[in-house]
């Protein structure tokens, strides 16, 4: 190891590569508590952020009459095509949720939490297993780690990381995430929900992707076209947002997989909101399932 | 010997604004770009592509610095766990630097080879983590996924080899006993 008169210097740490590695895997489970990993990975985003949002660099009253009018008139297209296309899109979201609202009555009256409307800056993520997504909203505007983040009723995924203008929205394809959700049967009200955890599988579908349901019961009548909610079981989103349509169920030993179709198409994501629904204490949570027994 | 000789008389040149402007341009790629092509889970992996590049190429007086710092970069640009790439690609830069030995990293169909197993190392490596972390996928699916990324990357390496090559001879980059001075 190191000798006395060796000076513990960064050339001495690329000579011994076991204890560099050692430190380095000591760093990757100190840093998490500390934060530094998060605001570091927020600060290296930022950048690439402010490129993708097209940011005018000119200062505006630098600029001559002519010119000035001219990008106020090209402003205005872009806002009044960046509105009907938001418009479009919303209105059909609108209309897929009236029909599921007109079959899942009970779970489209659920009222929903304040939410901030916020722009998506740039989908993907540098790893090809992670799914993320950076958005124009953070502290500044209420959003907080943990969040969900929606487009219409239909749930995107949660607030990963916020900064104070940004955030960091980890998707419902991302590996890491799980929901408590219930699969619904819209052509019969009486039936009773089924549980099952969402999780995403790191899918590379570029549209509509694939996700599973896991720890549904084996004996759970699940059938192909059935509509897949959050549950408010564990109180981190609420009840009714909509995920995706049941299309095969596999049997395995113990539990039934489920895999459903989302929603939406994640990779075409440009407005979101963030629902500022926050977690209950773990207390509070368990008075509420009380009460619903 | 001679060549031993002039691997060690190499000046240590550690040209970092490559690596790192290297790893940003790829992170922006991977984050930004890669993404809009729709190849599904044949998506290539230029990144660990570009790592294989370094830890084949660099100069041994970086030792394995390089591929960490590259796989750092890629860490800060990932929602995932820091250090997982870092780790990856310290260890990918050893194996390299091993494969080196046994075969010449200038033929087309060694490098093929090598980015073949080189990206399906490193893909199977980052599922191992996320099984570690309790993300795991399936490890069925996670060896087709992981063999589709390396099957759509392979091909890019023996297109990209050659491209780093020029970049490099551009940039006035020294080469001595086949490695590049940065």
């Amino acid at each position: 190891m190191r000798k006395s008169h060796e000076k513990l210097s960064l050339s001495w740490l690329l000579r011994h590569p076991l204890v560099a590695t050692c430190i380095l895997l000591a760093l990757t489970i100190v840093l998490p508590y500390t934060r530094v990993g998060e605001k570091l990975k927020l600060v290296t985003f930022l950048p690439l952020a402010h490129a993708a949002d097209d940011v005018e660099q000119t200062p505006y009253e630098e600029l001559s009459e002519d010119e000035r009018q001219r990008i106020d008139l090209q402003r205005e297209r872009e806002r009044v095509t960046t509105l009907i296309t938001e418009n479009a899109r919303l209105r059909e979201t609108l209309a897929a949720m009236d029909g599921l609202a007109t079959r899942d009555t009970d779970f489209a009256r659920a009222p929903l939490p304040p939410a901030v409307n916020a722009q998506v800056l740039f989908h993907g993520d540098s790893s090809a297993w992670r799914h993320s997504c950076t958005i124009n909203r953070g502290r500044e505007h209420g959003v907080e780690e943990g969040m969900p983040v929606v487009a219409g009723l239909t749930l995107v995924g949660r607030v990963f990381m916020a900064g104070d203008n940004h955030a960091c929205v980890q998707l419902i394809t991302d590996p890491g995430f799980a929901a408590s959700c219930l699969i619904i049967d819209p052509d019969n009200k009486d039936a009773e929900p089924v549980r099952g955890i969402l999780r995403g599988d790191g899918s590379a579908m570029p549209h509509f992707p694939r996700l599973e349901l896991e720890d549904v019961a084996v004996g759970a009548r699940v059938h192909a076209g059935m509509h897949v909610v959050t549950s408010d079981y564990t109180g981190q989103f609420p009840v009714g947002l909509s995920v995706g349509v049941v299309r095969e169920t596999i049997p395995q030993a113990g539990f039934l997989q489920v895999r459903i179709e989302a929603n939406l198409d994640l990779s075409t994501l440009e407005v979101v909101q963030v629902l500022q629904h926050r977690r209950p204490e773990i207390e509070e949570q368990a008075l509420k399932l009380l009460r619903k027994k | 010997m001679a060549t031993a000789f002039r691997i060690r008389s190499q000046t240590p040149q550690y040209r970092w604004r490559i690596v790192v402007i290297g790893g940003l341009t790829m992170a922006g790629a991977h984050a930004m770009l890669l993404h809009r092509l729709d190849a599904g889970d044949f998506t290539p992996d230029l990144f660990s592509i570009f790592a294989l590049y370094v830890g084949l190429f660099a100069s041994r007086h970086g030792r394995y610095t390089p591929s960490l710092v590259l796989g750092l970069i890629r860490d800060f640009f990932s929602i995932g766990l820091l250090g997982s790439y870092g780790v990856l690609y310290s260890l990918l830069h050893k194996v390299a630097e091993r494969a080196r030995g046994k075969l010449d990293p200038e033929r087309p169909l060694n490098v093929f080879l090598m980015a073949l197993t080189g990206t399906f190392l490193v893909n199977f490596g980052y599922h191992a983590m996320l099984v570690i972390a309790g993300d795991g996928i399936g490890w069925t699916r996670a060896l087709a996924r992981c063999a589709s990324i390396a099957i759509a990357s392979a091909p890019f390496a023996v297109a990209l080899f050659p491209l780093f090559h020029l970049g490099l001879d551009t940039l006035r980059v020294d080469r001595q006993g086949g490695y590049w001075n940065f």
